[in-house]
């Protein structure tokens, strides 16, 4: 394999070429360089041994199907097979992200549970795009994703191995992420896949890992086979509701010991359910991205602001601020289907799953034991008062949250303000 | 923000990347002085693989042997810790007291003490000669040593009067063993080996039926193959068929 040097010129299969401008980084499979093209940047992945013929072609198709969601940072361009190898060229990542390990070591953390949903909600979508696309991803690990601290959004990386349900890549992922079937030798799909989705999940908002309790952490030596005990035939949830065998250990898994209890019953109970011994050996029964956007929703819907430390806090049933502990002290909320979106001052309302906020609650300036809900979105709202006047709410403007005003957001969404 | 601004960093695993070095008087001279400038100058890149890595941290041994063994510290250390010391030669080659001492401390009331538990180590040997002391009963020591059995072994055979026939044995594989034949492929290649090694051994494993050692054995040598004055030792010698040309 030639490596490329600046100046190089790589011929594209739609006729183009990119010159090279420097390298960025390498791993396992190949390097990545900072390439022109027609004058723009973008990342040209060059492979170090290339990979055969089949996944050229795939790579090829991938190209010309496109991606699944602004989320993936998807092949764009394929280069003709040249200097001993091939590569593809994609958009170059922007500032601002970050590699989802440097979360897991604590070198960076989300500005706030807002961005740490919206994380969620993001590759959540990304993956139901995929799959809806008909394909699979097969190698999701945790170095397959940048997000950024700040506002959760999240680029995928590393979509070479996607490949259509049921195809196989050859590659077969990584230990801690594989699902047990796939530790146990079967060939990844859509149903693996939403198994690494919610390790990836939960690793995002516990960040420890799901399987790595007393159990684990007790074997002195890692090697294949007890990894293939661990996260294979053995795998053994950490809280497992029948199995104690496996908590986490103090001082050691530091992060899932304080979250854990802290964070909502509904996210608990998802992953116990999920990761049950039952569902670990049912792929089938995995949990659809879309009920986990779901989930994510209803996590969001129990965010607000303390009004009195001002922090953000889920909200369950004991009404207790997370943080400060005091009554948070709900006095309304917003009834959507079968959502409930609690109002307090300062906090934002997501409508639908696009990870953008529509509406935040404020307090009337003329009248402070009045909350008002303003239209931060771009489109007009209709509202129907209880006495059957009919209101249009544009954006920035607002409207009182008053028991049985009903909201129609985006003439798709009908929602009705309940006070308590 | 008290939960998330209060997280650490996930427990990793530890995964020792010892290095074994012949300091016998063969050594001396421009080999040694190779020996010493490669590895100091590939301990930054392996301190960037361990610190961006959420798997596992990189912990650094090294044991030198000549007329008997030294470890350079008395305890592995971590990547940004290890602080290279050049090593000199002069002596004999004791490498069946160097397996006995490796074996010693491939435990865990020995080096391999970790709370969050280890991967399998991977040592990388180099030598110029062959053991002048009582080999086979050392590496029959270590070879019942379940650290020793799963680790990554790769060996560097430095010249033509490397015993590659030992070195074979200690790695377990003939493949395992890479020959150089000049100070410039020497020095690319214990950067190829402790990069390699240290990449793959501190993830957790990833392809299928592949062992890890059978992983690093092919990027070392898909990397061999590019390098003047490196081979495998296994690679066909057709050197004394030069006059069939």
């Amino acid at each position: 394999m030639a490596e490329l040097k600046a100046g190089d010129k790589i011929s594209l299969t739609n006729g183009g070429y990119v010159s090279i401008v420097k390298e960025l980084g390498r791993g396992g499979q190949g390097i990545v360089y900072l390439v022109k093209l027609n004058g723009e940047d973008k990342a040209l992945k060059w492979y170090i041994n290339p990979p055969d013929k089949n996944f050229y072609k795939n790579l090829q198709n991938n190209v010309i199907q496109g991606a699944p969601s602004d989320a993936f940072l998807w092949p764009e361009y394929l280069t003709e097979r040249q200097k001993g190898s091939y590569g593809y060229v994609m958009k170059l990542r922007p500032q601002g992200y970050y590699e989802f390990g440097n979360y897991l070591l604590a070198k960076k953390s989300f500005k706030s549970y807002s961005a740490m949903l919206a994380a969620a909600m993001k590759i959540c979508n990304g993956f139901m795009l995929l799959h809806r696309f008909g394909y699979s991803y097969q190698d999701l690990n945790d170095g397959n994703f940048f997000i950024n601290p700040n506002n959760g959004d999240v680029l995928i990386c590393d979509n070479d191995n996607v490949m259509p349900h049921g195809e196989k890549s050859g590659i077969m992922g990584k230990a801690r992420y594989m699902a047990p079937e796939i530790v146990a030798g079967s060939i990844p799909d859509k149903y693996s896949d939403r198994f690494s989705l919610s390790v990836i999940l939960f690793m995002l908002f516990y960040a420890n890992h799901p399987f790595e309790g007393a159990k684990v952490v007790g074997c002195p030596c890692m090697t294949e086979s007890f990894e293939k005990k661990f996260y294979g035939s053995e795998a053994l949830f950490i809280y497992d509701e029948n199995d104690k065998s496996n908590l986490p250990v103090q001082g050691i898994h530091h992060n899932v010991i304080r979250r854990w209890p802290a964070f909502p019953a509904i996210l608990r109970e998802t992953f116990q359910r999920e990761f049950s011994q039952e569902k670990l050996k049912n792929p089938q029964e995995r949990m659809l991205e879309q009920n986990w956007e779901k989930l994510i929703n209803s996590l969001r819907d129990s965010l607000v602001v303390c009004p009195h430390c001002k922090e953000e806090t889920f909200v369950e049933k004991d009404g207790k601020c997370m943080n400060c502990r005091k009554d948070v002290g709900v006095k309304a909320h917003l009834k959507m289907g079968n959502r409930e979106l609690l109002l307090t001052p300062g906090t934002a309302l997501y409508i639908d799953n696009d990870n953008i906020p529509d509406c935040r609650i404020e307090v009337n300036p003329n009248d402070p034991s009045m909350m008002l809900i303003k239209n931060i979105s771009p489109n007009a709202w209709t509202a129907e008062t209880p006495s059957g006047k009919l209101k249009i709410v544009q954006p920035n403007e607002c409207a009182p949250v008053k028991n049985g005003i009903k909201i129609t957001f985006d003439k798709t969404y009908n929602c009705e303000i309940v006070t308590h | 923000m008290s939960l998330l601004d209060d997280a650490v960093s996930v427990p990793r695993r530890t995964m020792t990347l010892f290095f074994l070095i012949d300091t016998s008087g063969s050594m001396s001279g421009n080999k040694i002085g190779a020996v010493n400038d490669a590895i100091v100058n590939v301990l930054p890149m392996l301190e960037d693989i361990s610190s961006s890595n959420p798997d596992a941290e990189i912990k650094v041994a090294a044991l030198e042997f000549s007329n008997g063994t030294k470890w350079l510290y008395n305890e592995p250390k971590s990547v940004e810790d290890f602080k290279w010391i050049d090593v000199q030669a002069g002596g004999l080659t004791s490498l069946g007291e160097a397996c006995l001492e490796l074996n010693s401390k491939l435990s865990r009331s020995g080096y391999m003490k970790s709370a969050s538990g280890s991967y399998a180590p991977a040592i990388i040997l180099l030598s110029d000669g062959g053991p002048t002391d009582n080999f086979d009963g050392g590496l029959q020591t270590i070879q019942g040593n379940n650290w020793f059995k799963n680790a990554i072994r790769i060996a560097i055979a430095i010249g033509d009067d490397a015993d590659l026939d030992v070195l074979a044995r200690f790695t377990g594989n003939s493949e395992a063993v890479i020959k150089v034949q000049n100070i410039d492929a020497l020095k690319q290649i214990i950067r190829i080996v402790a990069v390699t090694s240290s990449q793959i051994g501190s993830k957790s494993s990833s392809a299928g039926d592949t062992s890890k050692q059978d992983q690093v054995i092919k990027d070392v040598n898909q990397a061999v193959d590019n390098i003047d004055g490196a081979s495998t030792a296994a690679a066909p010698d057709s050197s004394s068929y030069d006059d069939w040309d």
